[in-house]
């Protein structure tokens, strides 16, 4: 018998594997993708892994990983997979996820959402500012310190963008976004 | 020729050397870039790890300007997460009824995805942008071995870029060439920077540029070309690392705009060269001397 939990989690698992398009069984576990993963020596849970709990139905593993937040979005793993399982798709799906369920990685927090600020500020990037703010906020005040020096002298930094002139319509849309994808359509 | 033309937020910064080696180049091969109007970020990395929807609706905003106010033009960027960001969102507008409908409802605006989205290895290795750039290499770079390196995103996912061959891809190695450099084979063509996770997860990402200018450097490379200020700036600025934990020997990393800039006769200091974390004018000052060039540092 399945406890309450086991179906709940199996329903969460199943449609996660609708959104992303993926089908677990078409992975037969070679490994190339873990082979060729630029990030797989970080994690906790190899791209391979991730496949295997798609199809022991476990998960929980897959969004309690450190995996998710490390993937680079890279597409190495599924440009290799002889089945074309488009794993970076189900990682991706898997953060959303992961993040309703409140499984975030700090740093990752702190830098999207530092990024997300800067587009509503500008509309644009300000370089110096995201990684300013993400220093700061994650106590990680010296990371890449040394080159500042260098990029004010040469003016890599430390001249505001041009920023997008409508960021009021960039703050609707941001809005918007946020609104309808909480409805929207399932299914690719 | 003429383009849409999305510079990206790091063209506006960091990539300063890009950017002038790439007006200057353009302007000598005759294409014309006419920048998308009230552009705004791609997103990368941030916007689609947060929302789907959002992460789409980035980039599809200023593709729909671009296709409202130049509707004959087609698009092009010189980053390759921009060029990613943009093409998924072409893409999926072109595939996807119900995600087009949720992007045009998102952005206030129709996106017809009409035109292409292109990057710039796409438009410079076009037959009429080969000629030209023959035509304006004065002396060339001759002998100077590069390693092109096209990072994950100008090539992948193939589905989304139409790239055709992902491990080994051969454009920029027929830009340099035209440029009279001379490309290594390299293993790590394609193989990943780190990208934004240089901020996130650092001590873990470092590695990654390490072994990509370790595989450059045993394969004879003396510089390291990219299509992308992302890729650029991580390769270039990563590099304290590199020499003092590995023992590796700082390699300089130009954009190829600024290796065909220079080989048409650019100053460094048109360019700024100079602005390069790692010394960069001299390597190209020996290899236009090798041939009896002279080069103002």
């Amino acid at each position: 018998m399945q406890s309450e939990k086991q179906k709940e989690q199996k329903e969460k698992l199943d449609e996660l594997l609708r959104k992303a398009d993926v089908r677990q069984y078409d992975c037969y576990q070679c490994g190339k993708c873990t082979g060729g993963c630029p990030m797989a020596h970080a994690m906790d849970l190899k791209p391979r892994g991730v496949m295997r709990c798609t199809q022991i139905g476990s998960l929980e593993r897959i969004v309690k990983s450190n995996t998710i937040w490390l993937c680079t979005g890279c597409h190495t793993c599924v440009e290799r997979c002889p089945h074309d399982v488009n794993i970076p798709n189900l990682i991706e799906e898997a953060r959303y996820l992961a993040a309703e369920m409140g499984y975030v990685r700090r740093d990752s927090k702190i830098l999207n959402e530092v990024f997300l600020a800067n587009i509503r500020m500008f509309g644009r990037n300000h370089e110096m500012l995201l990684a300013g703010l993400y220093n700061m906020l994650s106590l990680k005040p010296l990371q890449d310190m040394p080159t500042v020096p260098h990029m004010l002298t040469h003016k890599l930094i430390g001249v505001l963008p041009h920023q997008t002139k409508n960021t009021a319509g960039i703050n609707r849309m941001i809005a918007r976004a946020e609104k309808f994808s909480s409805m929207r359509p399932a299914g690719k | 020729m003429k383009y849409s033309y999305f510079p990206g937020c790091s063209m506006e910064s960091t990539a300063k050397s890009y950017r002038l080696a790439t007006e200057y180049v353009m302007g000598r091969i005759g294409i014309e870039l006419i920048e998308i109007k009230d552009w705004n970020c791609c997103g990368a990395t941030s916007g689609h790890a947060l929302n789907e929807l959002l992460g789409l609706a980035l980039p599809a905003r200023s593709l729909a300007i671009a296709e409202r106010e130049e509707p004959e033009l087609d698009i092009v960027t010189g980053c390759a997460s921009c060029y990613a960001r943009l093409r998924h969102a072409m893409h999926k507008a072109r595939t996807d009824n119900a995600s087009r409908y949720n992007i045009e409802k998102t952005i206030e605006e129709p996106y017809g995805a009409k035109r292409e989205v292109y990057n710039f290895l796409d438009i410079l290795t076009s037959e009429a942008a080969k000629t030209a750039i023959r035509e304006n290499v004065t002396g060339g770079l001759r002998g100077l071995k590069v390693a092109c390196y096209y990072g994950c995103l100008n090539v992948r996912p193939a589905e989304v870029t139409g790239a055709p061959d992902r491990e080994n891809p051969q454009a920029m190695d027929e830009i340099v060439a035209l440029a009279g450099a001379d490309p290594v084979d390299w293993a790590f063509k394609t193989e990943c920077c780190g990208a934004a996770h240089q901020n996130d997860a650092a001590s873990v990402t470092r590695p990654l540029v390490w072994r990509i200018l370790k595989n450059a450097q045993a394969n004879g490379a003396e510089a390291v070309v990219t299509a992308c200020p992302m890729c650029n700036l991580n390769l270039e600025m990563r590099q304290d690392g590199y020499t003092k934990k590995t023992g590796g020997k700082a390699i300089p990393v130009f954009s190829v705009s600024e290796l065909l800039a220079v080989a048409m006769g650019a100053s460094a200091g048109r360019i700024a060269l100079e602005a390069h974390h790692v010394p960069a004018a001299k390597v190209l000052a020996s290899a236009l001397r090798r041939h009896g060039e002279g080069f103002a540092i």
